[in-house]
């Protein structure tokens, strides 16, 4: 096929500029059409050999004046110079279109300046000469500086001069760099410079740093970036997304090109200066409110990191361009359409945003741009940020990591906050008439995103999560299940429930054959235990938008967590899971700051595993989960803690568990048991995994597994501690989630084969009974319109189903005989018995009776006692939602007496890990130990005569009771100032308050909060430094150039 | 007054920058490598007398290219925000005191001749020193002296903006002739390269240059106009 | 002190001179003016550079014979790219300039810190 020459981009560009001016001033819809044919076949030729290079063409140079290279100016295009082309054409066309009534009014004039900015920009990736990327560089700063007239706000206009006089001081240090580069070199040719021994002659490096410094310039970094931000600020959305997808795209390819003149020696300041820009652009962007600033220091700091990734191009590798691209690309196609996006309505605050909520499809796609910033799966980042860890922790650049890792985890907080507003905050009043071709465009954009998420995908050299045809269906089929949701969301609630619990049921009898029996009960809990939950989602009516996509995506992350096989499958599960469960968590009516605390969390704690699993990879990734047990020594206890860390921030291990409890309690009532219920097994899965494969790791003289056990009861007896002193029925249930878990997490860090076995009792039970709690509760919370359990009171006559479900789950719960939970207490304390940490059993052992006063008051302030009195019509609660608790209940009785069904192959599999030590005895109806046994027929036969007997005492006593009608009660003629703390259940524990309360003081929450806290104020108090005058940006520039200077001096 | 002083700091960072290249400069004694194949080819190849025409017309021909967008680009601009600003501006001044009849003959008498002169200066870039940039700038020169005497004189826009786009439109075609019929995107050569020092030589250089003049000529005339013109409404 | 390090030292001061203007002066016209006399600086640089002493211009005329041009001739590419160089500082300037027409045409001021309401 002849390929047509890669000059007609340039030719067309500048060709079509200049035939607008022979257009009468009056035909502007002609001159229209004739820019987006220009752009059009621009956006063809990127095309066209976009797809050759991917066949396999080899880069292809271009000479110009019949002369050969280094004497005449050249191009040179090969696979990213054509996917960058295509992404700036491709954008500018978009962006045409987008700003059509713009352009229209303007006319000609402005279209043909559009037109040659974004020819220049084609230009800047071609040429190989380092004057003419000058040309070019120039001829964009002049075109920016007309294009940001086009807003109709005032004050681009100072915006705009200041951008000028900033790139005067640009142009100075660029051109006295070429032109003693080029006296050092004898060529203005980039390649030959490069072979040229330039740098060892005096003058030459000083030369070349001017060059660097001035192209880096243009990358807006900090602290020289104020006039960027003012841009970004004020001009056309149009214009704003090419100068953020598209001129920044072009600069940093030409700081790329010139850094080949500097071998190695210059990385690192390019590294550095990537860095600080990203960094402190986060940190600043946590005090914006207003939508298009925000979006500039984003666009700052995602750049930084592009050029940070540049500087470690030799550290990557081969995968260098594979990390640069994705996260560059990915930026530019999210930015660009959230700019767009910004250009749909006037209102420019943050949480203006939420007119999108009228329009379905633009959260949607709000959400796909947001999730390509962050680098969530399955966009191009998520796959890039993997490789980038992996790359640089194979190199050893810990604390590179730390940074990128650290800026990133703020980057998350900014958009997911903005996200949260979208979401949750009053929506406006107004409506916005987009017109079509806005919407088109944006629409266009995020199905590129799509595109760009599959084709990062094929080109990763794992797994592609968007591709159907590889491998086993297993693997394939839940992401494309929960994505398929994200189609049919315009359906009824009720149809989309059905197709759920079927699809989940299904999944399960088809993978039930290939579990082993550890993932059996995790698969088990998973799919079934959340199809059981989901007929609770029954009762909701109407279409309940969202709410499917998430769960299911949430759904499909788990089941593909219990099957990953290699730490990349386990990593993208993961994420999977965490965005899901965070859309789940942000529907609940105040759950906005506790779905970004537990999305920020969550996301740190999948740092925390990418690190783990990189340092554990040995640059062998992705390796099988497996093989963590052969991880170096000298590693192992840090890959360990970092992957324990990871894991704990899901199971809320104390010290990380302040997201819990309003995310759990805050959740809609079928949505706390699934996050409390199903969700939290997650990291109880990723802690035996590493337990199972890592063992015993020692610190130094530490032993990590000791630590966990420390955590475990510590959070154990502080979960339940905390419980005890809730007014909030969901918030109570949450905590006492906390200590639930502390206790598993001990349990297994007693690293003997009961503490184990006791561990999955309690990912068992927990299950149970904590969705049924969850479910009965949010049964009583919807009838009373209220949580607060003082509010309540004598609910039992009026609700049996809850209260049973409730009482029974508390006699689980608790331990007491002869439901499942004494089981589990009885396994456990065989457990510790066999174990030697006297210390921290104790705090397990205090904690138990504290999760019965809790228990205790949950059953006695809601259901026993006075009936209140606006109470008196009450209604049990709905059907759907008593129906899974009857299954639990059914379940619980039928698991009290034959426990060994599911535990006795989940024995015989852990003695795989404790071949030489004790475990249960099966045989028969009693299970024996070393220390006893425990017969469950026969507790239950006892216990159920002892009751039989109590209760028909009591009848007998009570035969002659009267019935007595409550009265309201008056307080005397006076109304307290808070009326609640005259109720007997408020404050409940007041008695133990006092003596314990010092342990619940909110240390934890204080020190988050003032992390929080001072890091917005940092961001606050330096983004003061951008002072508006454009005369303060000049001498920054200044001042960044000459600190650069002092900085490198060492390689000058 | 602590501004002043830390901006002569920085400053003195730069000139310390500054310093070292000055410190560290020797001016070559042979020309390099590029300069070189400058001299010797640019005769044989291109057929062109004046080397730096030869080389901002052929060789280095993209930037070429690049700057007359620049000037073009400055000219639409220009014309933009003028217009933009005419639009807001809608009071009009006193009409500024006519020049007087010396001024206004001599400024008639010389035009023709500045632009004659301008007109000598790009056709013959290829030979002596000049090109189109100065070619241009002299005819814009006459513009200029045209408007100074007569500040409320109107030239024609459309025709100002015809020739401009024109001589761009031609500039890109005659690149893409190179393409077609010679080396590569604006060699010269497909015209043929005459007798070397005559004025039709240097295959299409001379052409290329007169283009770029009349450009140059005629965007500087439109800036020019643009400015005067907002001048007036004020 | 050599022709041209004469030159280049000029063009240095220039360039410091003009940058110091730059940044002191808040009248947008003043400031205007000292970036294009920075720019002249740069531009004197850059001829600087091409200089070599004892040669002549790069123009085969009857002065320098064909075959001889290497010997003869400074370095013509610095001529070229500051022609380039002057072209470019010029269209900039005229856009500040026009800038700075609408600037006033807003505000009635010419004072740069007055243009400070994007900031933070």
């Amino acid at each position: 096929m002849v390929m047509p020459n890669i000059i007609l981009i340039i030719a067309t560009g500048l060709g079509a500029a200049f035939l607008l001016g022979l257009l009468r001033e009056e035909k502007r819809l002609s001159a229209y059409l004739i820019t987006l044919a220009a752009l059009a076949f621009m956006s063809l030729i990127s095309g066209l050999w976009l797809i050759a290079f991917a066949g396999g063409a080899a880069p292809i140079e271009v000479t110009t004046a019949g002369t050969p290279a280094p004497f005449a100016i050249n191009f040179k295009m090969g696979l990213a110079e054509a996917a960058l082309l295509l992404l700036i054409n491709l954008t500018a066309l978009l962006s045409a279109i987008y700003m059509q009534q713009t352009m229209l009014r303007l006319g000609r004039r402005i279209m043909a300046v559009f037109l040659i900015a974004v020819m220049a920009v084609s230009g800047i990736i071609l040429t190989r000469d380092v004057f003419n990327l000058f040309v070019f560089l120039e001829l964009v700063v002049i075109a920016s500086g007309g294009l940001v007239l086009m807003s109709t706000d005032k004050r681009a206009l100072g915006a705009g001069f200041k951008y000028l006089m900033v790139s005067e001081f640009i142009t100075v240090f660029l051109l006295i760099g070429i032109i003693f580069a080029y006296h050092a070199s004898g060529s203005l040719n980039i390649d030959t410079m490069a072979a040229s021994d330039m740098l060892a002659k005096q003058g030459g490096a000083l030369a070349f740093f001017l060059i660097l410094i001035a192209l880096i310039a243009e990358l807006k970094p900090f602290p020289a970036n104020g006039w960027a931000l003012d841009i970004y600020e004020s001009a056309h959305p149009g214009f704003s997304a090419l100068f953020s997808a598209v001129f920044a795209t072009g600069a940093l390819f030409a700081v790329d090109k010139v850094l080949l003149m500097g071998g190695t020696t210059w990385l690192p300041l390019a590294t550095g200066i990537g860095l600080l820009t990203f960094v402190a652009s986060n940190i600043m962007g946590l005090a914006q409110h207003n939508d298009r600033r925000l979006l500039g220091y984003s666009s700052i700091a995602q750049v930084g990191l592009v050029l940070a990734i540049i500087g470690q191009r030799e550290v990557l590798g081969d995968s260098y361009l594979f990390v640069a691209g994705g996260i560059l690309l990915a930026h530019a196609v999210a930015k660009a359409g959230l700019f767009w996006m910004s250009g749909m309505f006037e209102a420019r605050d943050l949480k203006d945003w939420t007119v999108l909520r009228q329009k379905p499809l633009m959260v949607g796609i709000f959400i796909t741009f947001i999730a390509m910033l962050t680098g969530l799966p399955p966009f191009p980042g998520f796959y890039a940020k993997w490789e980038l860890v992996h790359g640089l922790i194979a190199h050893n650049q810990f604390w590179l990591v730390a940074v990128i890792l650290f800026g990133a985890l703020i980057e998350v907080t900014y958009l997911m906050r903005w996200f949260g507003y979208v979401i949750k905050r009053d929506a406006p009043r107004y409506t916005e008439d987009t017109p079509f071709h806005k919407e088109l465009v944006v629409v266009l954009a995020a199905a590129a995103g799509w595109v760009l998420a599959y084709v990062w995908g094929e080109l990763s050299a794992y797994r592609n999560l968007l591709s159907l045809a590889e491998g086993n269906l297993l693997v394939v089929l839940p992401l494309m299940f929960a994505l398929l949701f994200f189609m049919i969301d315009g359906l009824p609630a009720r149809i989309k429930n059905i197709i759920a619990i079927a699809g989940m049921v299904a999944y399960f009898i088809a993978s039930y054959s290939s579990y082993d029996p550890l993932q059996l009960i995790f698969g088990s809990i998973i799919l079934l235990g959340g199809a059981v939950i989901m007929l609770a989602s029954f009762h909701a009516e109407g279409r309940r938008t969202g709410f499917y996509p998430s769960a299911m995506l949430m759904y499909a992350g788990l089941a593909l967590l219990i099957i990953a096989e290699n730490s990349f499958a386990f990593f993208a599960a993961w994420e999977m899971l965490t965005i899901g469960s965070y859309f789940l968590i942000l529907r609940g009516k105040a759950s906005e700051p506790h779905a970004l605390s537990y999305i920020i969390f969550s996301l740190g704690g999948a740092f925390a595993i990418l690190t783990g699993f990189a340092l554990a990879a040995h640059g062998q990734a992705p390796f099988e989960i497996a093989s963590l047990a052969d991880v170096r020594e000298d590693v192992a206890p840090y890959v360990f803690i970092l992957l324990a860390v990871g894991f704990m921030t899901k199971t809320a291990a104390i010290g990380l568990h302040i997201w819990l409890p309003g995310a759990h309690a805050e959740a809609e009532t079928d949505v706390s048991p699934m996050v409390s219920g199903v969700l939290l097994k997650a990291g109880l899965f990723g802690l035996f995994t590493l337990l199972m494969t890592m063992g015993r790791q020692h610190l130094g003289p530490v032993d990590l597994t000791l630590v966990l056990l420390w955590i475990g009861a510590l959070t154990a007896l502080l979960g339940n501690l905390m419980a005890a002193f809730q007014e909030d029925a969901k918030r109570l249930l949450a905590y006492s989630s906390i200590g639930q878990m502390g206790y598993a997490l001990f349990g297994l860090a007693l690293m003997n084969k009961l503490g184990w076995l006791m561990a999955l009792l309690f990912v068992i039970n927990h299950y149970i009974y904590k969705s049924m709690l969850f479910l009965s509760v949010g049964g009583v919370a919807k009838r009373t319109g209220t949580r607060a359990m003082y509010k309540m009171g004598g609910l039992i006559a009026l609700m049996p189903l809850s209260f049973i479900a409730v009482m029974i789950g508390i006699i689980a719960m608790s331990g007491v005989p002869p439901l499942s939970g004494y089981g589990g207490r009885w396994v456990f304390y065989n457990a510790i018995m066999s174990a030697e940490h006297r210390l921290p059993m104790i705090l397990i052992f205090l904690s138990g009776p504290i999760g019965f006063l809790y228990l205790f008051r949950l059953v006695h302030t809601i259901f026993l006692g006075q009936l209140k009195d606006e109470h008196r019509r009450l209604k049990e609660a709905p059907f759907w939602i008593i129906l899974p608790q009857m299954i639990y209940v059914l379940f619980l009785l039928g698991f009290a007496v034959v426990p060994g069904l599911a535990l006795r192959r989940v024995d015989a599999y852990l003695t795989r890990f404790f071949p030489n030590e004790f475990g249960l005895d099966w045989t028969g109806p009693a299970i024996t130990s070393e220390y006893g046994y425990w017969a469950p027929v026969s507790i239950m036969i006892v216990i159920g005569v002892i009751f039989c007997l109590v209760l028909g005492w009591m009848l007998f006593l009570n035969r002659n009771a009267q019935k007595v009608k409550q009265f309201n009660i008056v307080y005397s003629a006076e109304r307290p100032y808070r009326p609640e703390t005259t109720h007997y259940a408020w404050n409940f524990y007041a008695p133990y308050r006092k003596a314990l309360g010092f342990m619940v003081q909110p240390f934890v929450t204080n020190f988050w909060n003032g992390i929080a806290t001072a890091l917005h104020n940092l961001g606050d108090f330096s983004r003061r430094l951008y002072t508006g005058n454009g005369q303060t940006y000049a001498f920054q520039m200044l001042i960044f150039v000459v600190m650069a200077y002092l900085v490198s001096r060492g390689m000058i | 007054m602590t501004n002043r002083l830390l901006t002569v700091a920085f400053l003195a960072g730069l000139a310390v920058i500054f310093i070292q290249l000055l410190s560290g400069y020797a001016p070559d004694t042979d020309l390099n490598l590029t300069a070189s194949y400058y001299a010797n080819q640019t005769a044989p190849d291109l057929g062109a007398q004046n080397i730096v025409t030869g080389i901002i017309v052929t060789y280095r021909g993209l930037d070429t290219l690049g700057e007359v967008t620049v000037l073009f680009l400055t000219a639409a601009i220009v014309a933009l925000v003028l217009v933009h600003g005419r639009a807001l501006e809608a009071e009009r001044g006193p009409k500024p005191f006519p020049a007087g009849e010396l001024l206004q003959t001599g400024s008639r008498l010389l035009a023709p001749m500045i632009l004659l002169l301008g007109i000598y200066v790009f056709v013959n870039g290829h030979l002596t020193p000049g090109g189109g940039f100065q070619g241009g700038a002299i005819v814009a020169s006459a513009v200029l002296l045209l408007l100074l005497t007569d500040p409320m004189r109107r030239f024609s826009h459309r025709l100002i903006s015809r020739i401009e786009s024109t001589a761009g439109l031609l500039f890109v075609a005659i690149g893409l002739l190179g393409l077609l019929f010679a080396g590569g995107f604006l060699d010269a050569r497909f015209l043929p390269q005459g007798w070397f020092g005559a004025l039709f030589s240097a295959g299409a250089i001379p052409l290329i240059y007169s283009l770029i003049g009349l450009k140059v000529g005629a965007e500087f005339s439109s800036m020019l106009l643009s400015l005067s013109e907002t001048e007036d409404e004020k | 002190m050599s022709l041209v390090t004469l030159a280049m030292a000029g063009g240095f001061a220039l360039i410091l001179i003009g940058l110091y203007g730059a940044l002191n002066n808040r009248n947008i016209l003043r400031i205007i003016i000292a970036f294009t006399l920075a720019n002249t600086g740069v531009h004197l640089v850059l001829v600087a550079v091409g200089y070599m002493p004892g040669r002549t211009a790069p123009i085969l005329d009857a002065a320098v014979p064909v075959d001889q041009a290497n010997a003869l001739i400074i370095d013509p590419v610095p001529q070229a790219l500051v022609l380039t160089a002057i072209v470019i500082g010029l269209g900039v300037t005229a856009l500040m300039l026009a800038y700075a027409l609408r600037l006033f045409a807003s505000r009635h001021t010419l004072d740069i810190s007055k243009f400070t309401e994007l900031k933070w």
